[in-house]
């Protein structure tokens, strides 16, 4: 039983991680909490499903054409909204961010309609291994996330816009002095943002179903995760992920189903008492 | 339509108290409550069980206001040691847990189906509807005093406190000003007038249920404080009255249009909230009103001359 509800978190956690890697990149180059997550989370699921049901592509296809019809967004909104807003403080960037996740998961949802939607995917018997019930979405998912996550660190580790991003991350006058665009580095970290968010959201809308409150709904674990991990360590953004998936899954032993969600806001509350860092954070995020 | 008409008044009364709560907050304390209508719930529920348990309207208004503002004052201190944006997703989980509670704490709150049969106060007017117009007097009564608190917070020494802990709170530390406690006593200042904005909607409807109380309602705030102007009081109100006037006028619209359907005008009024919010914050940031400043020209320096 335990072992079964540490499985099924641990696939939760996943799932959370590729938002919450999302989150930690774009606060660690933009420096302000993206509150645009929920409807990122949402408008990457539709766009799946769009190519995935009525368009008749299958699921993978559909990820990548939703990861970067997401990206596409991002761009837009990053001209459109965050760029004119830069140099105004992190609090008008992130009351934006919620504006931009109105617009987003209001736009599926005038689109869509508030039916639940689901992928064309033929559900599989889940299998049996020594007591365990294992779903084939949740083996998906974990092959999924770890060779995104895989890539993402490839990415960051060895390549000239890896070493861009975290020289802005760690001081963007220096950067800019050195000759980093600053602007070009923000731009692919939004596609990489998109495409980590997008691909969340296709394993979502495959765990539940597609609908328009499906992103409002993984905020908090995301956030949690990402503060919990220390904001501005992808690292400790998966760590994170993996522990508030966990803990929400084995909460079911002490409290209400119902309230698992407020796993993840006792959690934040937790991480601001006793270790405001987050668990590999270097630095706090106090000021 | 008298009747229709002294209904939207009242609501625009109570959402002009929740933007103005809003204002102390973030406008003038920079405090962003995405969570509001957590509060907003909180003191709503809190107004309508002691109303219910056969407490007068002073008292149940006193109880509502007096735990919402400690709630808020507890989420403020627990995010006290951070950058004011993690007080963003503090009060955002916040008002999840409002809402699950509400939800699923049937015994207290009746759960998905609510609380019917709210006892509510109003002046007993002569005339047709006589209760209802009482009742927006009361509204209006309440919408005052809200006005007059918060008018005279920002133009007291608190006022400036708050708006040097908003723009520095580093510089504000360095004078010697303790920025938690008035970041504290704002954010639950703030809180109580929620509650009373809630306590209001309680007793006006006579019936609340969860579905009530969902984030809409924290984005409609927001609106309302962005385009009356940040720090602005008196901007607020217009702020407040322009936006509920849209909503509920665009209510007609689908008499008119017959093509949308209900939830997609929903939607649409919503993307139009976020469209206008990231508008003005791009191009009016200061929104339509503009905020209480004292000049140095209109402080006495030297005495003036006595002849005249």
């Amino acid at each position: 039983m335990i072992a079964q509800l540490v499985l099924n978190g641990l696939v939760t956690g996943m799932v959370v991680a590729l938002g919450a890697v999302a989150l930690t990149l774009t606060y660690s180059i933009l420096k302000f909490p993206n509150f645009a997550v929920g409807g990122m989370i949402t408008l990457g699921a539709y766009i799946a499903w769009l190519v995935n049901v009525p368009l008749g592509l299958p699921l993978p296809g559909a990820a990548v054409l939703a990861a970067i019809g997401l990206a596409a967004v991002m761009l837009a909104a990053d001209r459109f909204v965050f760029r004119p807003l830069r140099d105004r403080g992190a609090i008008t960037l992130l009351v934006a961010a919620m504006g931009l996740s109105l617009i987003l998961e209001n736009i599926c949802r005038l689109a869509f309609g508030n039916v639940a939607r689901n992928f064309d995917v033929d559900p599989e018997r889940p299998w049996r291994v020594s007591g365990l019930r294992i779903h084939p979405e949740q083996v998906t998912t974990a092959v999924v996330t770890v060779a995104a996550m895989a890539g993402l660190w490839l990415v960051l580790r060895h390549t000239r816009l890896g070493r861009a991003m975290r020289a802005v991350a760690d001081n963007p006058d220096l950067a800019a002095v050195r000759g980093i665009d600053r602007d070009r580095v923000t731009r692919r970290t939004w596609v990489l943002a998109a495409a980590l968010v997008a691909l969340s959201g296709v394993l979502i809308g495959m765990d539940r179903a597609i609908d328009p409150l499906m992103g409002w709904a993984y905020i908090i674990p995301v956030f949690a995760a990402a503060i919990l991990g220390g904001l501005g360590s992808p690292g400790g953004a998966v760590l994170g992920a993996l522990l508030i998936g966990v803990a929400q899954e084995l909460s079911v032993l002490v409290i209400e189903p119902n309230y698992r969600q407020v796993v993840g806001f006792v959690a934040i509350a937790l991480v601001l008492l006793a270790r405001p860092r987050g668990l590999l954070g270097v630095e706090e995020i106090r000021r | 339509m008298i009747a229709f008409l002294v209904t939207i008044l009242t609501l625009v009364a109570i959402a002009a108290i929740l933007a103005l709560a809003l204002n102390l907050q973030w406008g003038l304390c920079g405090m962003v409550n995405f969570g509001l209508v957590g509060f907003f719930a909180l003191g709503a529920y809190a107004a309508a069980l002691l109303s219910l348990a056969g407490a007068g309207p002073a008292l149940a208004l006193l109880g509502a206001m007096v735990i919402t503002a400690a709630c808020g004052a507890a989420v403020a201190a627990l995010s006290h040691r951070l950058a004011e944006e993690y007080l963003a997703i503090v009060t955002l989980g916040f008002g999840e847990v409002v809402r699950l509670t509400l939800l699923n704490e049937s015994w207290l709150t009746g759960g998905a189906l609510g609380l019917p049969g709210i006892p509510s106060p109003t002046l007993r007017l002569p005339g047709p509807g006589g209760e209802h117009v009482g009742f927006l007097v009361l509204c209006l009564i309440a919408l005052a005093l809200a006005y007059l608190v918060v008018e005279r917070l920002a133009r007291a020494p608190f006022g400036r406190l708050m708006r040097a802990v908003r723009d520095d709170d580093v510089v504000a530390a360095t004078l010697g000003k303790d920025v938690v406690r008035v970041r504290i006593a704002a954010f639950a200042i703030g809180c109580a007038l929620l509650a009373l904005g809630g306590a209001l909607h309680a007793w006006h409807f006579g019936y609340i249920d969860p579905s009530q109380f969902t984030p809409i309602v924290t984005a409609y705030a927001f609106m309302a404080v962005i385009a009356g102007g940040r720090g602005s009081n008196p901007g607020i109100l217009v702020g407040a009255g322009v936006v509920m006037l849209l909503i509920e006028g665009s209510r007609f619209l689908k008499d008119v249009v017959d093509f949308v359907a209900a939830d997609q005008l929903a939607a649409l009024r919503l993307i139009l909230i976020g469209a206008g919010l990231i508008l003005f914050l791009i191009y009016r940031p200061q929104g339509l009103g503009r905020e209480y400043r004292r000049s140095a020209a209109s402080f006495p320096t030297v005495p003036a001359p006595a002849s005249s």
